[in-house]
Parts: structure tokens; sequence; C-alpha cells
């Protein structure tokens, strides 16, 4: 870690800030006084190894709503709600909770120690690889909102957490698919072991009764393996005769199927080879591909709780505020939103005035001035002061509802890529299954004694273990390395897809710029002096402005005052400081006289009553890679557009038109999808974004990558999540998915000539069946080894 | 070279009882968190220190 990064969540310190703490005897600096809070309690409770053992940061505190989750508990307490997520069991109650925040092995032992040790909590167990956990606590000595204030004291945040049948479904189904594999695992030990004595015995010389013992072994071991672990691959293929579509299960079933078949007949007639040990480790070996990569797409999916009745809103009854489920809320009821919070649905403004930041509707981000009588909308967050608004839609009738319909349209029209290895599959088997009966045929007239045994000889030769194998490998390996990277693969298509893909197109604020206003100009000498002023003064407000001046704490305001849509006035050593807007300074300050304002960016003043101190422009800030990355991509050859629901001036004030192949703005989140629709190449496009406004486009692009900061509603349809946020990693990525396609395709192309060659020989009938079996397994290995190149 | 005729079987029902554990294991939810089991021995060693 970087001595200037903070010591819990890793973010950089700000310069000039020297907040500090000793942990295990060495001196540690903090971004913020949050972080720094927490490493002292953790310290405090003795729990400071949790340093030592983490492989990853912590999210840094200040970016969580604390408010939202303290309401779920409140809610909670409601007595039609209780049961739903709470077991009662004498004095102990039970509770499913999901966490957030955590990053590693670490954070769940610091949570489950830290909670352990409340008085009233009977047990806290924590489940890492889903971040769900199971509290069970005695609520006559701890309330559950306590428990949850002192998980949010070490970082972390609890919600009450419903499963679902889906859930129940999935955790079934995976409890199957390990069992399944592990018999498969030890089947094939099994096997292998009676195998090799049996090759041995082969070359030596071993007593036919000897023989026949070992055979019946590998018989009774690979039995449960075929008719129960590989179950799955027959399961499919009967879905694929159904549906006349082939597909790679098909081969499989045949050759899995035919091989023990035809080994257990040789075994009872005492005549020719047994293929047990091809058999069951070929159905290992695909089980073990299947498994991994179903548990890569899992986890990438994070809990989307749909418990409506634990969301909340402030409800004005009577001029009182009371704290109301949102899923009863009705048409003209009036609700309070407090500055920092997301609108809970569609409104008027009835009270109060206010700046909306609609950048996840618009894309815009400079935040758009509300006041009594201007329409509010679902899913945009309230900045400034408290407003109460009049509820004109709710649920389906808001926008943000009518997105996802729109969302829901798009992804029903989302070109479907073919994965190559099916398209290969469905011709395949019709090749095999012909050339096999052929074969039986010819040799019935030529040999009828031989006839079935070359049939066999030429199904296991063609035997599609190292084909079907070729591509699973290649893209596991290939996913897990691009995990590393920071992109998460939620979808099976997208390593192909980038691997062809020829077109990108960005969405521009919070994908190519931050999406938060940062300093960009300030006119003085003295800067950082000018800096610590408007920090001090901008303390304790949640306006995004704010957050561009990062406390500094040098200097210390009183009597802060907060003007909306102007300013913030506040005292500095017995002088009074304004700091704001021109319209907020021009009649305050004798000294103003007219100032240049930036196009596009906000430019603020900072002044005394007597003179101008300095002018300082802020504004959305590129990322650090992104003209690098823009510029590797062209170079590459990749067609970039810009795609963005900002306006041209704004987008231009951070990026240069030249930079880009296409430079598409004003537009509405159905713009962006038609406009995407229209292309001519959209199997080749790939959409990056994060907002609202790019869900539809998201979801119907081919394929589509959210930063990992993105709304909930992006993540859940794009194929990949960039949780680096660093959109480097794409080139990266492209390039890894280009070298993955080219194993695989060495990989199909190594089997194919293999059985290729080998296919000849076997209907001549000069291949022995053990040494068919023996080519199989080699052929297989050559495959996988070749595929974990990629993980270098 | 007989004794294989009683040592396969025997092998056979070892395997069969730990394939039954394994099942069992699954079954009460012992391979539910893969992610963290593997690092939990580190902590628990360094509190025995204390």
């Amino acid at each position: 870690m970087n001595s200037k990064d903070c010591f819990h969540c890793g973010d950089p310190v700000p310069r000039n800030l020297c907040i500090t703490s000793t942990v295990d005897n060495e001196e540690v600096s903090f971004c913020c006084y949050g972080c720094q809070a927490i490493a002292d309690f953790i310290r405090g409770e003795d729990l400071s190894q949790y340093y030592r053992h983490r492989s990853r940061s912590a999210d840094n505190p200040s970016n969580a709503n604390t408010e939202e989750y303290a309401n779920a508990f409140t809610l909670l307490k409601d007595e039609d709600v209780y049961p739903l997520y709470v077991h009662i069991d004498n004095q102990e109650h039970h509770i499913q909770l999901s966490v957030d925040g955590m990053t590693c092995s670490a954070c769940a032992w610091l949570i489950e120690k830290h909670i352990s040790s409340l008085d009233g909590v009977v047990s806290m167990h924590i489940n890492l690889s889903n971040s769900l956990a199971t509290l069970i606590w005695d609520p006559s000595k701890i309330d559950i909102n306590d428990i949850n204030h002192s998980a949010n004291s070490i970082g972390y945040y609890l919600k009450p957490y419903r499963s679902d049948g889906e859930d129940t479904n999935r955790i079934e189904k995976r409890k199957s698919s390990i069992i399944k594999l592990g018999i498969a695992g030890v089947g094939m030990m099994q096997v292998m072991m009676s195998a090799i004595a049996l090759y041995a015995g082969d070359i030596q010389g071993m007593e036919d009764s000897y023989k026949q013992l070992l055979r019946w072994a590998s018989f009774c071991f690979s039995t449960p393996v075929v008719l129960f672990s590989a179950s799955p691959f027959f399961n499919a293929a009967l879905r694929d005769l159904k549906t006349r579509h082939f597909t790679m299960d098909l081969p499989v079933s045949i050759g899995i199927g035919l091989a023990y078949i035809s080994s257990v007949y040789a075994l009872f007639i005492d005549h020719g080879h047994v293929y047990f040990d091809s058999v069951t480790m070929f159905t290992f070996f695909l089980l073990l591909g299947r498994f991994l990569e179903e548990g890569a797409r899992h986890k990438s999916l994070k809990n989307n709780t749909k418990n409506d009745e634990l969301s909340s809103v402030i409800l004005c009854k009577n001029d009182q505020p009371l704290l109301y489920p949102k899923s009863k809320l009705t048409l003209n009821d009036i609700i309070q939103v407090a500055p920092g919070e997301s609108l809970p649905t569609d409104g008027v403004i009835v009270d109060g005035h206010t700046n909306i930041d609609e950048s996840s509707l618009t894309g815009e981000y400079l935040p758009v001035a509300k006041s009594i009588g201007d329409v509010v909308t679902a899913s945009t967050t309230n900045i400034d002061q408290t407003i109460k608004i009049k509820v004109t839609a709710i649920g389906t009738q808001t926008r943000a509802a009518a997105i996802e319909r729109l969302t829901q349209r798009a992804l029903s029209e989302k070109p479907k890529i073919a994965v190559i290895a099916d398209k290969i599959a469905h011709y395949f088997v019709i090749c095999v299954l012909l050339v096999a009966v052929l074969a039986y045929g010819t040799w019935y007239f030529i040999d009828q004694e031989q006839a079935y045994w070359i049939m066999v000889s030429v199904l296991v030769v063609t035997c599609p273990c190292a084909l079907s194998l070729a591509t699973p490998v290649a893209l596991t390996t290939a996913t897990n390395k691009l995990k590393e990277y920071g992109l998460v693969i939620t979808r099976g298509h997208v390593i192909e897809s980038l691997a062809k893909c020829q077109h990108i197109a960005f969405d521009k604020t919070g994908t190519l710029t931050y999406g938060k206003f940062d300093i960009v100009s300030i006119s003085n000498i003295d800067s950082e002096r000018i800096v610590d002023i408007c920090s001090a003064l901008e303390q304790g407000s949640i306006h995004p402005i704010a957050k561009a001046f990062q406390s500094t704490n040098h200097i210390k305001a009183n009597k802060l005052v907060n003007h909306t849509g102007l300013g913030v006035e506040g005292e500095i050593d017995g002088a009074q400081y304004r700091l704001g807007n021109q319209k907020f300074i021009q009649h305050w300050c004798q000294d103003w006289h007219d100032q240049s304002i930036e196009p596009n960016a906000l430019t603020l003043f900072l002044a005394t009553e007597s003179a101008i101190i300095s002018r300082i422009v802020l504004q959305d800030r590129l990322r650090s890679e992104t003209q690098s990355t823009v510029q590797n991509l062209r170079n590459a050859g990749f067609t970039v557009s810009l795609l963005t629901g900002d306006t041209k001036a704004s987008a231009l004030s951070v990026l240069c038109e030249e930079d880009f192949d296409a430079f598409i703005t004003d537009q509405t989140p159905e713009d962006k999808w038609q406009w995407l629709s229209k292309k001519a190449d959209l199997k080749r496009t790939i959409m990056v974004g994060d907002g609202l406004n790019d869900v539809p486009s998201l979801a119907g692009a081919s394929t589509s990558i959210a930063m990992g900061q993105s709304s909930d509603l992006a993540k859940t349809h794009a194929d990949a999540l960039l949780l680096s946020n660093d959109i480097s990693t794409i080139y990266q990525a492209i390039l890894l998915a280009k070298k993955c396609q080219r194993i695989i395709k060495q990989n199909l192309f190594w089997a194919a000539s293999y059985n290729g060659i080998m296919l000849p020989a076997a209907l001549l009938g000069l291949i022995p069946p053990w040494s068919a079996a023996i080519g199989m397994a080699a052929s297989s290995l050559l495959v996988v080894l070749n595929a974990t190149r990629l993980s270098k | 070279m007989e004794s294989l005729y009683l040592l396969v079987p025997i092998a056979g029902l070892f395997v069969a009882i730990g394939l039954g554990i394994f099942v069992w294991a699954v079954k009460k939810d012992q391979f539910d968190d893969l992610d963290r089991e593997g690092e939990r021995i580190l902590f628990d060693d360094e509190e025995d220190e204390k």
C-alpha cells in the first residue's frame, strides 16, 4: 500500500491532511475522520489482526447512507413485517442479514468477532460467498437496531434479508452439483488405480481371473459416476433432442453412454476392452469446468433483495413526519425528502426549494434548481434542502419504471451470440452418428464378429472429449484472469464477443469522467490557504460541491449558514466569508467587478465583504486513464464513440471531438438504445456505462460493461462489471479475450485433427481399443494444459 | 495374490463410507462457503498465542 493512501480504506489521503493513529507500533494516516474512528475502534476492541490478514482495503465509510439501513430495521418492527424476516425460537430470534461493505475473509472474521461479543447476541455466522449473515439474538437483552449500529461503527452495513424460492433453488442445485462432482472425483481416482494395474498387467502378464476382478471393481466405481454424476449431461441431451437444437451435451452423452454400455457388455461376455477409466475421467473434468463457471457467475450477482416493505419514506401526515414503508404509499401523499436522499417516487414539489442531481436519468452532472410546483422524478437525488413532494406516480407508473420497461424490450431484442462449440456440435453429432452407423453396416458384411467392436472404437476415437473441453477450460481460465484485472463476467458469451468487438461506445458522466466536481483552477497565488478556507466553509455540507473540497481541518469556521442555490457563509477568525455563485457574492461584496464565468463549469467566488479573494472553477474531471485508453483503442483499430445524455457543449468542455469516431450528445435513454441498435455491426459493439439512463442500451447491446459504482439496475443488466472502475482494463480485457480465442482455436484444431487422423484408422479396424482410450486421455490433457497458458 | 479378492472389496467399502460422509457434510451445509474456510485457520491461530 502506498504511504499516501488511507490505512483503512485505501483512498488517497488529501495533501496537507494529517490524521494519524498508531497501529501495531506504526504510525499510519487516514483520509478522513470516519476511517480513523473505525480503525481506532477496531484497535480498541483488540481486533487489529484484521489489518494483517485482509487481502483488500475496506470501503470508504463516507459513501454509505447509514440512515437508510437504520430505517430498514425500524420498519422491520412492524407487526406484519416482523414474522416475514424473523424466526422466533423461545427467547431466541433468528434473522438473515445481508452485509454490505465486506471485501475479504478478514472482514467476515471482524464482524463475527465484534457482533458476537455484544451482550445478548447468541451467535453471528457469516457466509462470505453470498454476503449473508445469520444472527441469533435475544431481544430482551439487546435491540436489533443497536446491533446494526455497532456494525456501522466498524464500517459495515446490515440489512434484513428474506430468501425467496429462487435462492433455495440455487442452493439446492449447488449442493447437488458439489455432491456429483465429489462422487465423480473419487470414482475417477478408484477407477484409475484399477486401470493402471490393468495396463501394467497387459504388459507384464496377469492372470485372467485377477484382470476380471479389477474390471469388476472399476465397473462398481464407475457406475454411480455415469448414472448419477453424469445425469445433467443426459438430461440436457434429452432436451436437445426435443428441441432439435443440438449442443455439445448430445455428443458428450453419446460418448459417455456408449463407452459405458459397451464396457459393461465386454465385462459380461468377457471379451473386448473396458473404457471405465476414460468415461469417469471425462465426466469429472467436464463437471469441474461447469462447476467453476457457475460459481464465477453467481458470485458476481449481488443479493438484489426485493424487500419493498423495508424501503422507507418520511410521510407527512397532519404536519407530523412519520417513517412509513414505501410499499404502502398512495397517490397524493405528501412525503418529505432530506438532502442526500434519492427520491422514492415521481412527484411535484409542494414545499421548499433545492437542487436536484438528475445525472442518473440525463447524464447531466450539474444539479438542476427546483422549487414549488416543479416536477421531480424517482431515482434522482435531492441535494440542498429538505423538500416536501406530493406523490404523482408510484411503482410501475414512475419514469424510472418506464426505463425498466424499455430495458425489458431492449433485452428481448438483444442479438444472440452463438458460442462456437455449440455451432460445431450441431454438425459434429450428425457426422459422428452417420459414420458410426456406416462403419457398423460396412463391417457387418466384411466380418460380422468385429463389426460391433469397430463401431465402438470409432465412437471412442471420435468421442468429443478434447473437443468439448477445448472451449470451457479456456473460458474458465480467462474468466478467472479477468477477475484479477477487476472485470467480472456475468454472462457466458462475453469473452467471445469481447474478442470479436470492433466498436466501443462510452457513456460520459461517471464512465469516462469521475462524475463529481473537482477543482479545475483557483485564481490566487496562495491556493492552499484558499482550499483550507473553502473546506472549512463547506464542512458539514453534503452538496456535491462540498466533496470537491476535502476536509483539511486546518481552519475552523463558525456560524455556518447554507443558502440554497447560492452558497455558504461562515466566520473565520472574526472575519465573515462567503463562498458561492455570482448571484450570492455580487450584491454583498463591495469590491465586485465583472468576472468572467466559465461556460459548462461551475464558477464559485470566495469573498469577504470588502474583497473578492478568489475565483474557483469546478468541473467534472476525466478519469486519469481515459485519454490514453481511448488513444490505445483507436490505435488498435477500434471505432470509439461517445454516447451521452449531456449537452454537446458540456461534453466538449472535458473531451475533444477529434478523439472519437462518433460524438453523439443530447440523447435520451431511448435515443441511446436506438442509436446502438441501428448500428450495422451491433454484434461487434460494446457499450460501457453506469447510470440509469444507460440501462436500456446496456441491456440491448450485444455486450455491455457497467462500472463498479453503477446504479444497481445498470449492474443487473450488464454482461460484465468493471469493479476496478479503471477503464484501461477494458483494453487489457480485449487483448486477453483475443488470446483466449486463439487458444480455443488451437484447442479445437488439435482436437479436430486428432479425431480426423484417428477416425480412418479406427474405421479400418487398426486401432486397438486400449490405445484409443489412452489417446483420448492424452489429447484431453493437452487441451487443458494449453488453456492454463492464459493464466500467466 | 489371493488377498486381492478380500482387499479390493474392503477398499470399495472404505470409499463408500467416505463418500457417505462427504454427502452428509454437503447436506449439513459444510460446503456452503468455499471462500472463507481456507483462511479461517489464520485467525484462530493468533488468538491462541495471546
